[in-house]
């Protein structure tokens, strides 16, 4: 039943562990951890110190495993670890470059570490560099670059040899509020437009938020939380959150004559308990009966903030 | 701007075969030693000592045409190091009109001479080259993590250790194997006819040998030093420190020997010589060239390098997949 599961997992999946285990010496920095990574992208989460980067090095086969086993693309975590780096773009969350490299014969470099012939290795590299915004920075040597620049120039390395499947640590880190914003719609193009599967690990909670299909949260060493954002965004008693402009007591009114369960938060939001398919037509009769002005109606969701503290709270208690 | 931003585009096309990879780290490592202003100037006085050697070759083959000119040979071969001995074979054989005899006088002298060259000045700049090359090619990629960059990509440490070697090689090849080819081929170019191939064929390969046994124990201890640090200037520090260090030890533990009646100012091996890597490398290159008839004249020091580049190798790979394990 095991191997049966594991098979259909593999059809969906573009990353699997089963029960994989890595010690240093005497501290587990993996424990028992099973999870598959569907396609699309995947918020890798977790405080400091959780096992994420060795999660990261376990995948690209830079460190072996104590105990468990995996796959990637159906490539054997371990035996097939050049084949599987043949198929991983992975930018690094430090600056690694190579002093005295312009960035466009840093990511030359990078395409023909991954095969790609001299000449397209520097036509590629050009193109990936146009793609990200480097634009006559490219010919600066890489020392002189400031960090969001490197952060860019990290990214560009990471793909320029078109791989199937994306590692990020922390691709925003070091961006001013306008980079960060590009570099997730980057990420999001090459999701969406060019089907590439990417795995990121990142403390900043709003773009795992606003990039992932699903999450994982990992904590000392264990899978703490593995599940789609949708599901778990989904708040176990719905309700619908209504800013109005002006006085909302009239709607307040209104709602509770309409038999709603209506409750005012000290910001001004009106909380009207129920689904938003079941209440949103009534609460839209009910400003209209009353001259009410809604500024804004939407279903509440569960914070990836709460759920993020909440797994890591469970584990420290569970450790307690 | 570009002057069409097409967004993100896939990649489909034909890659390289599989081995480039060490290429183009090799190729890398290359182009950025070049950047040294130094390292282009130390190249350049590299073949100075060629220039004085290939004046020996002009002499020999001259002598061989005109008697008169020997005595000028036995001059200029006073001006080179531990050559008396050869010197005296020299005169004897010289005198002989037996043209065997003379093809073995030839291959003697040249074969001194291509030796000399790689022992002395050419061993010196050796030091230095390396000095200057070695050093930062492992300790930088340390310092600014640029291992992340290799080794995410489908590369071996071995592939990596090979690629850097290669760049110390292509140097050391610049000022010892490349002056001593074109030495032999001015030697080749300056006697009276072809057959001189037929006594000194083996010379070419004779320097090829003695290019592997200096490259290879240098090299493997160079980048050995230069993983042990992020700071390339203990690295440089290190390298100097055991050739001077050798140097001096051996000196000092055989000055008394070379004073001593009988030593016709030459110190032939002695267990002395297994301090000091310069010597040690100069006599089983002797061997190489054929100037010791033995190899059990060298076995102890070919031992040394060879258990010299084993221990270095094997510190060398530990410590480039440090970080990475870390």
């Amino acid at each position: 039943m095991v191997a049966t599961e594991r098979e259909s997992n593999r059809e969906t999946s573009v990353i699997n562990l089963h029960g994989v285990t890595k010690d240093y010496g005497r501290l587990r920095a993996l424990d028992d951890v099973s999870l598959s990574i569907d396609r699309g992208v995947t918020g890798l989460l977790g405080p400091n110190g959780a096992g994420k980067s060795t999660l990261i090095k376990v995948l690209l086969g830079l460190v072996r495993v104590t105990k468990g086993d995996g796959d990637l693309l159906g490539l054997k975590l371990g035996s097939e670890s050049r084949a599987i780096r043949r198929q991983v773009g992975y930018m690094s969350e430090d600056d690694c470059y190579l002093p005295g490299l312009t960035g466009i014969e840093t990511v030359q470099l990078t395409a023909q570490l991954s095969r790609l012939p001299e000449i397209e290795g520097l036509r590629r590299a050009h193109e990936i560099l146009d793609f990200c915004g480097i634009e006559q920075e490219r010919y600066r040597m890489v020392e002189t670059y400031s960090t969001g620049m490197r952060q860019k120039l990290n990214f560009a390395q990471a793909i320029v040899h078109d791989p199937p499947i994306l590692v990020l640590d922390e691709p925003t880190s070091g961006l001013d509020p306008t980079e960060r914003q590009v570099m997730l719609s980057r990420i999001r193009v090459l999701a969406r437009d060019a089907g590439k599967s990417i795995l990121i690990c990142t403390h900043i909670l709003p773009d795992v938020q606003a990039i992932s299909d699903s999450v994982v949260i990992l904590a000392r060493g264990k899978v703490r939380v593995a599940e789609s954002l949708e599901q778990l965004n989904r708040p176990i008693s719905p309700s619908v959150h209504v800013r109005v402009a002006g006085d909302s007591q009239p709607l307040v009114r209104k709602l509770q004559q309409a038999q709603l369960v209506v409750e005012e938060q000290e910001t001004g939001t009106l909380v009207v308990a129920g689904a938003a398919q079941d209440c949103v037509s009534e609460i839209w009769s009910c400003a209209a009966a009353c001259g009410a002005v809604i500024r804004q109606v939407k279903s509440s969701q569960n914070s990836l903030e709460e759920i993020f503290v909440e797994a890591v709270r469970e584990n420290q208690s569970a450790r307690a | 701007m570009p002057v069409h931003d097409l967004g993100y585009r896939s990649w489909r096309g034909k890659l390289a075969p599989d081995y480039t990879r060490w290429l183009v780290i090799a190729h890398t490592g290359i182009r950025l030693a070049w950047r040294s202003s130094w390292l282009r100037r130390m190249l350049l006085v590299a073949w100075l000592p060629g220039f004085y050697m290939g004046l020996g070759f002009f002499l020999f083959e001259q002598s061989l045409e005109y008697p008169q000119a020997r005595r000028t040979v036995s001059q200029y071969l006073s001006s080179l190091p531990n050559t008396n001995t050869l010197a005296d074979s020299l005169r004897v054989d010289l005198r002989s009109d037996d043209p065997v005899k003379l093809g073995q006088a030839r291959h003697q002298m040249w074969a001194a001479l291509l030796a000399i060259l790689f022992r002395y000045p050419q061993g010196m700049l050796m030091v230095m080259v390396v000095g200057i090359v070695a050093p930062p090619l492992i300790a930088n990629d340390m310092r600014s993590r640029a291992f992340l960059l290799y080794f995410s990509r489908p590369l071996t440490r071995e592939e990596y250790v090979l690629g850097k070697g290669c760049v110390v090689w292509a140097y050391l090849m610049m000022i010892t194997t490349a002056p001593a080819l074109c030495l032999y081929l001015l030697g080749v170019l300056l006697s009276s006819d072809l057959s001189v191939i037929e006594y000194t064929w083996d010379l070419p390969f004779r320097v090829l040998a003695a290019t592997a046994v200096l490259m290879v124990p240098t090299t493997a201890v160079a980048l050995c030093f230069s993983s042990m640090t992020t700071e390339s200037r203990y690295a440089t520090f290190g390298w100097f420190a055991i050739w001077i260090f050798g140097w001096v030890s051996y000196s000092a533990l055989t000055s008394f020997q070379l004073q001593s009646p009988g030593m016709n100012g030459e110190v032939s091996s002695t267990p002395w010589t297994l301090l000091s890597l310069y010597h040690t490398l100069g006599e089983v290159q002797s061997w190489v060239f054929g100037l010791r008839t033995g190899f059990s004249d060298v076995w102890a020091e070919a031992v040394v390098l060879i258990a010299v580049t084993v221990v270095a190798v094997g510190v060398l790979l530990n410590r480039v997949s440090a970080p990475i394990r870390a």
